[in-house]
């Protein structure tokens, strides 16, 4: 099975391999503007050889791809949103959700991130701001991204996509509405959340041209699709807590991605039903693992780690960013119920919250240890990760902080984290 | 000064005169330099040294650790959670503050002043009247003119001490600070823009330099005394909202989100203080400042505004090998 699954990824790396040859050393911002770019993009990613493993993974790709080829070619206003701006808002606003810290670990992942960095430095971006937002900023600067109709960013879970939006906003002219989440335990901030999305909601809508009667529909649909979505999730989730789970971590931290911009869509519950489905036919893979957490986000463009993890049996089981952290919502009442989803997020307020987020997992998940890692220039994550390790300690579980960058190749320090990461998982 | 009613505040859009009402004494904190890796086990270290400052020069002090804190940033929030952390059993609070101008901020920020006097009666006991605020509110507002008009020839280091003596003492016991022997301040005029900076550090460079800060937009400096925020109102709520209303709209700091406001108040502040040349200066690791300076330096080249940029790490151990940049950019404006 495991060597199946290393055929597996090396196929889908032979994609990014492929697309990276084939176009992306060579594209110029007009080729992304093609259409044959993207047919022939489309083509290869449904070729026999670069089909992934999990046929929810051919789902979020197809969606994936669509999905930025029609941002691309305009074929509706383009909306671009930070990692907490529910997608379903803007799906059922009738625009096309871009997720740019998204595209820049795309590009992370074809290895192209350096250029775009030093790029965004060239235009004054210091080397000390996060590099998701400096490679987003170099990839805009040089017209690599598709053009936005609208802007909007939520001041959770960090400072960045609020900053940076706003130069994007000055670049392409374009409006840009920062929603203000009010902190945790306050009154009416329910309320005073819902009465933002849904003005966000009317501008979108305004651009796509949809009737308030439309727009509704939409968005109880979206909501709908949303919590079909959760549910199988949460069969995900439970398949995952089995000792012997053949889903491991280190390919599901991309479905941040399905699980921030693909909320609301058809594409959502495809996906989660048919991880559910899959986990259900493959059963376990009998073996036992030592299990971890990861905290926060991997490194894009290298796989090294979680190799150093699996030669020492150890298994990723669970991860931050990928699990559900919200109730089922109300269709009829789409506003408060997104401002419920979205304010309630662990990110959003003190530091708590987020540390409980972790050590339910950690016991959810009966992890035997954690590993954070400190992704260069990210103040809420690294600014908190010692407390979080001393939350997880506090249950048991020892913890690993290691420092390196997610984008940024050039900032891995391989050796360093080799040393750091066999002592650990050497303890374990 | 009673030190148990003595409250440690950061950021400046801490609503002073609230503070004030309840009976508590606030003082800014600026945290010691020279001393702020000891916070590393606490707060990572690329996290902004003025944080890290603040609560490595805490962690060494007797209590009480009473401290106010805005959501301003987040490492504004990450020294609030590592604060509450450790010093459980002392008066910690984190207060919002939207990014928004407009209706929407303005009310949710008099929603916060609303939750936060409510803490303040429950845990010191002292009913705040509408009375007590309108009181408090007029005495900072004099605070506000002494500053600015004991500032007034006033330039570079002097004035930023000024500026800092008012934030570190309290209300009642404000000293003259002496800025006689500086005498008529000559050099070239400069504005110096950013967040916050050591006294002892970059400002002194400039002045060696042979600049002339004639204003300081930072946030311990004149930005801080450029606003009024007195509150009018006849009960609570009404004054309430009218001090959410004059904090919202004072003058900006880089976080929030009317950035065209600020650009448009920095360009005509450099011409009504006769400034040659803006300096941005900022600690590192300030998102709100990053993300910010390529958008000032296109709006200043646009004006015709000559600007440099220089980075602080609070300790300003470097401060000497940038006199050679500072000479060359007085020399050019």
């Amino acid at each position: 099975m495991r060597k199946k699954k290393r055929f597996s990824e090396n196929k889908q790396i032979n994609l990014l391999e492929q697309m990276k040859d084939r176009f992306m050393d060579r594209a110029s911002p007009s080729t992304l503007r093609s259409k044959l770019f993207w047919e022939t993009a489309i083509r290869i990613s449904r070729s026999r050889l670069n089909r992934p493993e999990w046929k929810a993974d051919r789902v979020s790709m197809s969606y994936f791809l669509k999905s930025t080829k029609d941002a691309y070619l305009q074929r509706g206003p383009v909306v671009w949103a930070n990692l907490l701006v529910p997608s379903e808002l803007i799906i059922g606003a009738g625009c096309i959700p871009f997720y740019p810290e998204m595209a820049a670990a795309v590009v992370a992942s074809a290895g192209l991130a350096p250029r775009f960095i030093d790029r965004a430095s060239e235009e004054g971006f210091s080397p000390d701001a996060c590099s998701f937002h400096r490679c987003m900023l170099g990839c805009a600067v040089d017209g690599y991204l598709p053009e936005p109709s609208y802007l909007l960013s939520a001041n959770y879970p960090c400072d960045s996509a609020p900053l940076s939006f706003g130069y994007i906003s000055d670049l392409y002219g374009t409006p840009h509405a920062i929603l203000d989440v009010p902190l945790p335990g306050r009154d009416g901030r329910g309320m005073l959340l819902a009465e933002q999305l849904e003005e966000a909601a009317r501008e979108m809508a305004g651009l796509s041209g949809l009737t308030e009667k439309k727009l509704q529909k939409n968005m109880e649909e979206a909501v709908e699709l949303s919590n079909t979505a959760l549910h199988h999730l949460r069969e995900v989730e439970e398949f995952r807590k089995s000792s012997d789970c053949t889903l491991d971590g280190k390919d599901t931290m991309g479905n941040i991605s399905v699980l921030s911009a693909c909320m609301g869509s058809r594409a959502g519950v495809d996906f989660y039903r048919l991880l559910a489905e899959e986990l259900q036919e493959r059963g376990n893979e009998g073996e036992d693992a030592i299990r971890i957490m990861w905290m926060h986000i991997k490194p894009w463009y290298s796989q090294k780690i979680f190799d150093i993890i699996e030669n020492h049996g150890v298994r990723v089981v669970c991860e931050e960013y990928t699990h559900s952290c919200w109730e089922p919502m109300d269709p009829c009442q789409p506003y408060p119920s997104l401002a419920s989803k979205l304010g309630g997020h662990f990110l959003v307020g003190p530091l708590e919250r987020r540390a409980s987020h972790l050590t339910r997992l950690a016991r959810d998940y009966r992890v035997d240890g954690a590993i954070h890692y400190n992704h260069w220039g990210c103040r809420q994550s690294c600014g908190g990760a010692m407390q979080v390790k001393k939350a997880l300690q506090d249950e048991g579980v020892p913890t690993l902080l290691l420092e390196g960058d997610c984008v940024d190749e050039r900032e891995y320090q391989e050796g360093q984290i080799s040393t750091r990461l066999e002592a650990f998982l050497e303890s374990l | 000064m009673d030190e148990g009613k003595r409250i440690a505040w950061f950021c400046t859009y801490t609503p002073l005169e609230i503070l004030d009402a309840a009976g508590l004494v606030p003082i800014r904190h600026f945290g010691d330099p020279q001393i702020l890796e000891s916070a590393d086990t606490l707060l990572h270290p690329a996290l902004c040294p003025y944080a890290r400052a603040c609560l490595a020069q805490e962690m060494r002090e007797e209590g009480p650790h009473h401290a106010f804190f805005v959501n301003s940033c987040d490492a504004m929030r990450r020294l609030y959670d590592a604060w509450k952390d450790n010093f459980a059993d002392d008066f910690v609070y984190l207060m919002d503050l939207p990014r928004n101008p407009g209706r929407r901020g303005e009310e949710l920020l008099a929603r916060e002043l609303r939750h936060l006097i409510e803490h303040l009666e429950k845990t010191w006991g002292k009913v705040i009247t509408p009375e007590d605020l309108r009181g408090a509110g007029k005495a900072r507002e004099k605070s506000r003119l002494d500053y600015l008009s004991s500032t007034n020839g006033a330039c570079g280091g002097d004035r930023l001490r000024i500026a800092m003596d008012i934030h570190t003492k309290p209300l009642q016991e404000r000293t003259q600070v002496d800025i006689s022997g500086g005498g008529e301040a000559s050099g070239v005029p400069v504005l110096l823009t950013g967040n916050l900076l050591n006294p002892a550090g970059i400002i002194t460079q400039l002045e060696r330099a042979g600049a002339k800060v004639v204003w300081m937009d930072l946030c311990n400096g004149d930005r801080s005394f450029a606003s009024p925020t007195l509150a009018e109102g006849e009960d609570l709520d009404e004054l309430l909202a009218s001090l959410a209303t004059a904090y919202i709209e004072r003058h900006p700091c880089a976080r929030m989100s009317d950035a065209r406001r600020r650009y448009d108040l920095l360009v005509d502040t450099t011409h009504e203080v006769g400034a040659k040349g803006v300096i941005y200066a900022s600690l590192k690791f300030c998102d709100s400042y990053l993300y910010d300076f390529p958008r000032v330096e296109a709006r200043l080249k646009q004006e015709g505004i000559p600007v440099l940029r220089l980075e602080s790490d609070y300790t300003d151990g470097h401060v000497g090998q940038l006199l050679t940049r500072v000479e060359a950019f007085l020399e050019m404006v």
